[in-house]
């Protein structure tokens, strides 16, 4: 195999605790690997530890202990040099305010030594690709977040890097927005550059990511292709099952020939309101919705709500959590 | 170095598309002051006519100091705000030390041309100039002017990066008002001696010896501090600030 793109092994990153606050630790030993030209994600919710990966790799973060080698470059020994083959689009957009976009991206080409003919043009051309142009003599800060993100993209590449990482890149912006990035990220992938993207979307990882790491609490929980993570859930479909019921529900669909596992959700923000979340991996066969529902209705449940689904990241995600993820 | 010389550019572009709004801000205050005490006062003759001459390189070296100090920390206070702009310096290919630094070297710039700006626009102002000491040594004002500037940049790069942008208010009232008042600015050195031994605790104070060095540059025929202890100070607390304030910043940027 050739050299990988990106290396992290056995990666921790512990910040130090105040005199109120205890020492807090944001990455517990994560370890993984990114082939040239993949697209990988890292997926999970806030606080999961993505961002302070991300950081780490980037220079930004100083690792607590573990190696990072971005294209065989040590970027805690040789930090400037694994700087030239990294760009980062970062959570904060953090356009230079006091520049105009098309200087945003001309003195980034100056900041990496680029001649001035080679960032003019590539200024040039980079607006033109990411729909920026009729933009580029306006400040920064007057763009709309889409906008603000592809600029924030195209500063990534104007020193032609071989390893672009993106922080949750579509946070905030509207389904449009973030479509037509998706669509660029594509194109980009394409084209043979690397991508590592954080996100806590599910659909974004799903549609975007050849290989996907779940993180949690600083931990990888799993790693795999999309359509693999999917396929280590029990059963082939999900039904979901919400229902309001007196007498335990599970041992009776526990017995219903087709249903490989049932798990209980604890799922947020809907209070008190005495209804069971209940998620049954399933082979889907004929009458076997009849069999749930009959059986639900002899145990005296009021059935709220269900349906039958091919499986999703965010049940993988569930199924590895017992929950759901936070927003 | 390519890196280091790109973001110093950008820093001066900047700074050059905000000349007019950068200077009226650093200047006001000294020619208000010299209209007052260096104008109007002598000739109500209710200040000496001497006084002109100490105060000139002192407001010099406040001029200097204020620039410097604001060169720093306001581009600073950007740099670590909510998005982070700094960031987009720290992924350049350079050291962060390196990044520090050029803020250092930007406000320095700054601060220059702020005294070489301030100083003829005062001389203009003052009350009969022609009989009093200022005769300025050229060849000594530039170097000297030069390592004031950075200077008053490192101590603004020690505020920048120890101090939450939200207290900078404070720190003008309670680090820089007194600094001013306290930095031989006003009265030259050599006169402490009234004051005994503690006349060398002034010497904590760096701006002591950016007035002292403007009096010997400006109204070299005051008396004022020998050029070794004037280099040694400007040298040493420029150095000495620079550490420190690097040292921070990195701390403060690099997680």
């Amino acid at each position: 195999m050739s050299e990988p793109a990106l290396l992290v092994e056995d990666l921790v990153k512990t910040y130090p605790g105040g005199r109120k606050d205890p020492a807090v630790e944001a990455v517990g030993g994560i370890s993984f690997a990114v082939a040239p030209g993949e697209f990988f994600g890292l997926l999970g919710p806030n606080g999961a530890g993505k961002s302070t990966t991300l950081g780490c790799i980037t220079t930004l973060v100083r690792p607590s202990a573990g190696r990072i080698l971005v294209d065989g470059v040590d970027v805690v020994r040789r930090p400037a040099e694994a700087k030239r083959r990294i760009a980062l689009v970062p959570q904060n957009r953090n356009l230079d305010r006091d520049l105009t976009v098309r200087e945003v991206l001309t003195y980034h080409g100056r900041y990496f030594g680029l001649p001035a003919a080679e960032r003019e043009g590539r200024a040039d051309r980079l607006l033109e690709e990411l729909q920026v142009a009729d933009k580029a003599h306006a400040k920064p800060l007057t763009l709309s977040g889409g906008m603000q993100q592809r600029v924030l993209i195209a500063r990534a590449l104007m020193h032609d890097p071989k390893l672009l990482l993106l922080d949750e890149p579509t946070t905030g912006l509207d389904p449009q927005a973030r479509r037509l990035l998706w669509d660029v990220l594509k194109a980009l992938h394409r084209r043979g550059l690397t991508l590592i993207l954080t996100t806590h979307y599910m659909e974004e990882a799903d549609r975007l990511c050849q290989r996907l790491a779940i993180v949690d609490h600083g931990r990888i929980l799993t790693m795999d292709t999309p359509a693999a993570l999917k396929k280590t859930l029990p059963g082939g479909e999900i039904l979901d099952l919400w229902v309001r019921a007196e007498a335990p529900l599970r041992p009776r669909l526990e017995t219903i020939e087709g249903v490989a596992r049932i798990e209980h959700v604890e799922s947020h923000g809907d209070g008190d309101d005495g209804i069971e979340r209940l998620r049954l991996f399933v082979d889907s066969r004929d009458g076997l919705l009849d069999r749930v529902l009959h059986e639900t209705r002899g145990a005296g449940a009021d059935v709220r709500h269900v349906s039958l689904t091919p499986p999703s990241l965010e049940d993988v995600y569930i199924h590895l959590t017992g929950k759901e993820l936070r927003e | 170095m390519t890196a280091f010389m790109a973001l110093l550019r950008r820093d001066l572009h900047v700074a050059a598309r905000n000349a007019p709004l950068l200077l009226t801000g650093t200047l006001t205050q000294p020619i208000l002051v010299v209209l007052v005490f260096g104008n109007i006062l002598p000739r109500l003759h209710l200040v000496a006519d001497e006084f002109r001459t100490v105060m000139l390189p002192g407001l010099m070296s406040i001029t200097m100091m204020m620039a410097g100090v604001q060169g720093v920390l306001m581009p600073l206070a950007t740099d670590l705000s909510g998005t982070r702009e700094v960031d987009e310096r720290l992924l350049a290919p350079i050291g962060v030390r390196g990044v520090a630094f050029g803020r250092v070297v930007a406000g320095a710039i700054h601060a220059a041309v702020a005294g070489l700006v301030a100083l003829p626009v005062m001389m203009l102002l003052m009350h009969r100039l022609a009989g009093s000491d200022v005769r300025p040594d050229w060849v000594a004002l530039f170097p000297l002017v030069a390592l004031c500037g950075l200077l008053s940049a490192a101590f603004g790069l020690t505020l920048g990066a120890n101090v939450e942008p939200r207290f900078s208010g404070l720190l003008f009232a309670v680090v820089l008002g007194p600094m001013m008042l306290f930095g031989c600015a006003y009265y030259p050195w050599a006169a402490l001696t009234v004051l005994g031994p503690l006349q060398y605790v002034f010497l904590l104070n760096p701006l002591v010896f950016m007035s002292e060095a403007m009096r010997l540059a400006v109204t070299p025929g005051t008396p004022h501090m020998p050029l070794p202890l004037l280099f040694a100070g400007l040298a040493g607390f420029g150095f000495i600030l620079t550490l420190v304030g690097s040292r921070a910043f990195e701390r403060r940027t690099i997680l």
